[in-house]
């Protein structure tokens, strides 16, 4: 039974009271979601080490941070902490492969993401938004399948498309659902191609006004400079003003019905206009794409006018530079803000030598030693450092808009970054939202923030008390100046994760 | 002393500040600066024109309407410029879509002054260094690292003020000496200076006199800001209400009022801390150049625009001014738009710090900057 928002009300008017007179157990499983925390831990076994081990790392690192009771769970994998780390990993590399019930019947109420994308427009701009955030950030809290969804979050940032522009605050939902989610963990040309005919990105890059009904019309560059520059070789991968130009001419004529445009049906529709598309010849990074002659039946020369696309796709997938800009943003998002060349080199020969699958790329880089080395020497971003408080706390959350605020408030609500290349992954321009985290970190040990809980009681007892804590938000024993720090805040929770070290991952 | 709260403060060279002043609802440029000299304007206005007795002469040409005549000073100073016959390229005089359109700075995502935050700061920014004073961030500042929306300096807390927790951040902060460690130390700072600016009681310099607005509140705030060296680089006040459909004086006067009330009280009150500053001041689109029958005006395109602060040649008012005979009216009898606002804005962020990402700023606009400072 799938539970509509509409048959939630229904039954939610005295909801409170209904849930006190049954008692949660006696709850569908779909209410229950809503209401409880996940996995209650029971007691556990916190980290015993001095620094953060490989089990703590890969939780910090591939995942938004453990939750309580993971660490130990982890560690089981393996005999050590290294083959522990790295059978988490491979676990995280086969998503299918794990169970998440849980976090998708957390993010059942947000209707509009299972929507199809011509009932989007249907619903107001600001509820799209909202439950594009709220689904995003109930999925990083709740979802067993982590690296996904770290994935979804890098991705989104690769393809990123502000949702304020045009047609964007519909159609985004659908790219999210369509792009990002469905091609997060599997093969990059097949997300670069998906992209590249997403209604959103036709949107917001304007390839919807890329045309060239007759030779004095001047193609839009704004999608092939993104795409050279920030989706496939990188702003320094060699190619030339003349190739965006070029790469321009060969997708001129694909486009997207808007909201203005009749039948309303038919709204956001991608369409490939031969009446648009420059049919001259061309060439793009080296390689010739002849004219295609005007002889020709119509059938055939749209054909030829739609393979361009595929054709363009494929010649900057397998360049060489594409490769190595890839490998070496998944290696400043996994490994540190200046990434090592070596561990780059190695991730890009997977890369190409996989065709782009995903999960080969990763995995070849979970296994270079700077990854395995580079501990605590990131800093989270707003979005990841908040889940993982929320995680570490075992808080249960309805990731309502006073959380979101918080992420506003320091310029990372998701799906709210305005320029094509995204959130930047460095630490740098994130050093001014200390305080706003020190205050999300007050609030949510107070219990301050609405629809948000925590058990402080019993997150302690199953730590085993106040180090036991400690340890397990640190990852590692407290230095002597934390545990003072600890004592002396008058508010221990909330000091570690406003500490130095909760900041890091 | 500058030197050490600069570095107190991490901001370096970056202490200017950009302050945002939009007035929402389609402000009425002829009637805030009215062109005296063109027979056109009275022909159009028989009702609601400013006299030319009564207005304050600047130039051989246009006239303040006399409530602004508080900014008379910052204007004979050369502090004020004012730009005529302003505003977008946006012709659907609808609100919405005209300042979307402006705080927008195109059809493109986010908003311009917070391209131009994300542009200048990849090196870092601190938690104080965008402010929007009012309930909410707006449009402009979409985008931008960090921005805090500010309705008083109680905002700006940790907490309901935590000393202990305070000091064992600073404990922990000051242990270290990476980049992490010294934004805590700076966060800090910024707290403890907020914490100081709140507790002692603000007396504007100069003898300078804010009105009880929200307007003049906000601009009061920001000034504290910018003397209590927090590291704010951009804020942005709202003054909304200039829809003057009907009975344009009793709608629109009391704005102007605040208006000038405002700008002059802050002009004042900062002193020589003017110079790393700017002000500008601007509207989604101007008024009818004809009255309507129920003496107001309806949507138009041209307004004008005011820029004050540090360095500029002002005691001007620049733009082509561009008549008011029929033929160069646009569509349904508007002032046309001269100069693009980005013009204006342009040579403005590029004093405060943009070096060479005004493309990214104003995407797909050929810029031609205004010649603000001469």
């Amino acid at each position: 039974m799938q539970l509509s928002r509409r048959n939630f009300l229904k039954v939610g008017g005295s909801s409170a009271a209904w849930l006190a007179a049954v008692g949660c157990d006696r709850l569908p499983r779909e209410l229950r979601a809503l209401y409880e925390s996940p996995k209650r831990s029971g007691s556990f076994q916190p980290p015993t080490t001095q620094d953060i081990d490989p089990v703590t790392h890969v939780l910090n690192r591939t995942a938004f941070g453990p939750r309580p009771g993971e660490y130990t769970r982890v560690r089981k994998l393996g005999t050590t902490p290294m083959e522990a780390a790295a059978a988490y990993v491979e676990q995280q590399l086969n998503p299918q492969q794990l169970d998440d019930a849980e976090a998708e019947y957390a993010v059942r109420r947000f209707e509009t993401l299972t929507e199809p994308l011509g009932e989007l427009f249907e619903y107001q701009e600001e509820l799209l938004q909202n439950e594009l955030m709220r689904g995003a950030l109930t999925r990083a809290i709740w979802s067993e399948r982590q690296l996904y969804e770290v994935m979804v979050q890098f991705w989104s940032d690769h393809f990123n498309i502000d949702p304020s522009k045009g047609d964007c605050k519909w159609l985004k939902v659908a790219d999210d659902r369509e792009v990002i989610r469905k091609h997060a963990l599997g093969s990059f040309p097949e997300m670069l191609r998906a992209s590249a005919l997403s209604p959103a990105m036709l949107w917001y890059l304007d390839g919807r006004v890329n045309r060239r009904g007759n030779m004095a019309e001047k193609p839009n560059e704004n999608y092939a400079r993104e795409l050279l520059e920030l989706h496939s070789l990188g702003v320094h991968g060699g190619y030339t003003q003349t190739d965006v130009m070029e790469v321009a001419r060969c997708l001129t004529g694909w486009t997207v019905r808007s909201k203005a445009q009749e039948p309303y049906f038919q709204i956001g529709k991608v369409e490939f206009k031969l009446s648009q598309h420059d049919c001259g010849g061309k060439q793009v990074l080296g390689e010739n794409f002849p004219a295609i002659p005007a002889n020709l039946d119509k059938a055939r020369r749209e054909q030829l006018g739609q393979a361009e696309l595929d054709r363009v796709l494929e010649i900057v997938t397998n360049h060489p530079a594409t490769a190595r800009h890839l490998s070496t943003k998944l290696c400043q998002r996994f490994i540190a803000d200046e990434p090592p060349a070596r561990a780059a080199e190695s991730v890009a020969s997977a890369f190409t030598q996989s065709g782009g699958d995903i999960p080969t790329t990763l995995r070849a880089l979970f296994a270079t030693s700077e990854f395995r080395e580079a501990r605590g020497n990131k800093i989270k971003r707003p979005f990841n450092y908040i889940v993982s408080a929320l995680r570490a706390t075992g808080a249960s959350t309805d990731a309502g808009m006073e959380l979101i605020g918080y992420l506003q408030r320091m310029g990372h609500a998701p799906f709210n970054y305005p320029t094509p290349d995204g959130f930047p992954e460095p630490a740098a321009p994130w050093l001014g939202t200390l305080l706003w985290r020190w205050n999300f970190a007050l609030a949510l040990s107070e219990n301050r923030i609405n629809g948000t809980r925590l058990d402080f009681a019993a997150l302690l007892s199953n730590a085993g008390g106040d180090a036991g804590l400690m340890a397990h938000l640190l990852g590692r024993k407290p230095s002597p100046d934390e545990a003072q720090a600890y004592y002396d805040s008058g508010a221990g929770l909330a000091l570690i994760l406003s500490a130095p070290a909760f900041q890091r991952c | 002393m500058a030197e050490v709260q600069s570095i107190l403060t991490g901001n370096g060279d970056q202490r200017q500040t950009l302050v945002v002043v939009f007035l929402r609802g389609g402000a009425d440029g002829l009637n805030l600066v009215a062109p005296l000299d063109d027979d056109g304007y009275y022909r159009a206005r028989p009702r609601i024109a400013i006299g030319r007795k009564q207005a304050v002469r600047l130039d051989g040409f246009y006239g303040l309407n006399p409530l602004l005549q508080a900014l008379e000073p910052a204007y004979h100073d050369g502090a004020l410029a004012i730009i005529h016959a302003a505003g977008s390229e946006d012709n659907t005089r609808s609100h919405f879509e005209a300042q979307d359109l402006m705080e927008h700075g195109g059809v493109t995502g986010g908003g311009w002054l917070g391209r131009f935050l994300q542009a200048r700061n990849q090196a870092g920014s601190g938690p104080l260094a965008a402010v929007a004073l009012g309930k909410s961030i707006p449009e402009c500042l979409r985008g931008s690292p960090a921005a805090t929306v500010l309705q008083s300096l109680d905002d700006f807390s940790l907490g309901d003020n935590r000393p202990r927790l305070t000091q064992s951040l600073a404990k922990l902060y000051g242990a270290q000496t990476d980049g992490l460690a010294g934004a805590g130390r700076d966060t800090l700072d910024a707290l403890r200076r907020v914490e100081q600016l709140r507790n002692t009681p603000y007396l504007a310099a100069n003898g300078a006199h804010y009105g009880g607005d929200d307007f003049s509140r906000g601009l009061r705030q920001v000034a504290r800001l910018i003397k209590g060296r927090v590291g704010l680089q951009a804020a942005s006040v709202d003054l909304g209400g200039w829809d003057s459909h009907f009975s344009q004086s009793l709608i629109m006067d009391p704005l102007i009022s605040r208006l000038a009330k405002g700008l002059a009280a802050f002009y004042q009150d900062l002193g020589d801390e003017m110079h790393r500053t700017t002000v500008v001041v601007m509207t989604e689109f101007g008024r009818r150049v004809e009255e309507n029958s129920a003496f107001g005006t309806d949507h138009g395109r041209g307004s004008v625009m005011f820029v004050m602060g540090g360095g500029i040649e002002g005691g001007r008012v620049l733009g082509k001014w561009p008549g008011l005979s029929r033929e160069v009216l646009e569509g349904p009898g508007d002032l046309p738009v001269t100069t693009n606002y980005r013009n204006v804005l342009a040579p403005i962020l590029q004093r405060h710090g943009a070096g060479g990402k005004l493309s990214q700023v104003f995407p797909e606009f050929n810029i031609a900057p205004l010649p603000l400072y001469g």
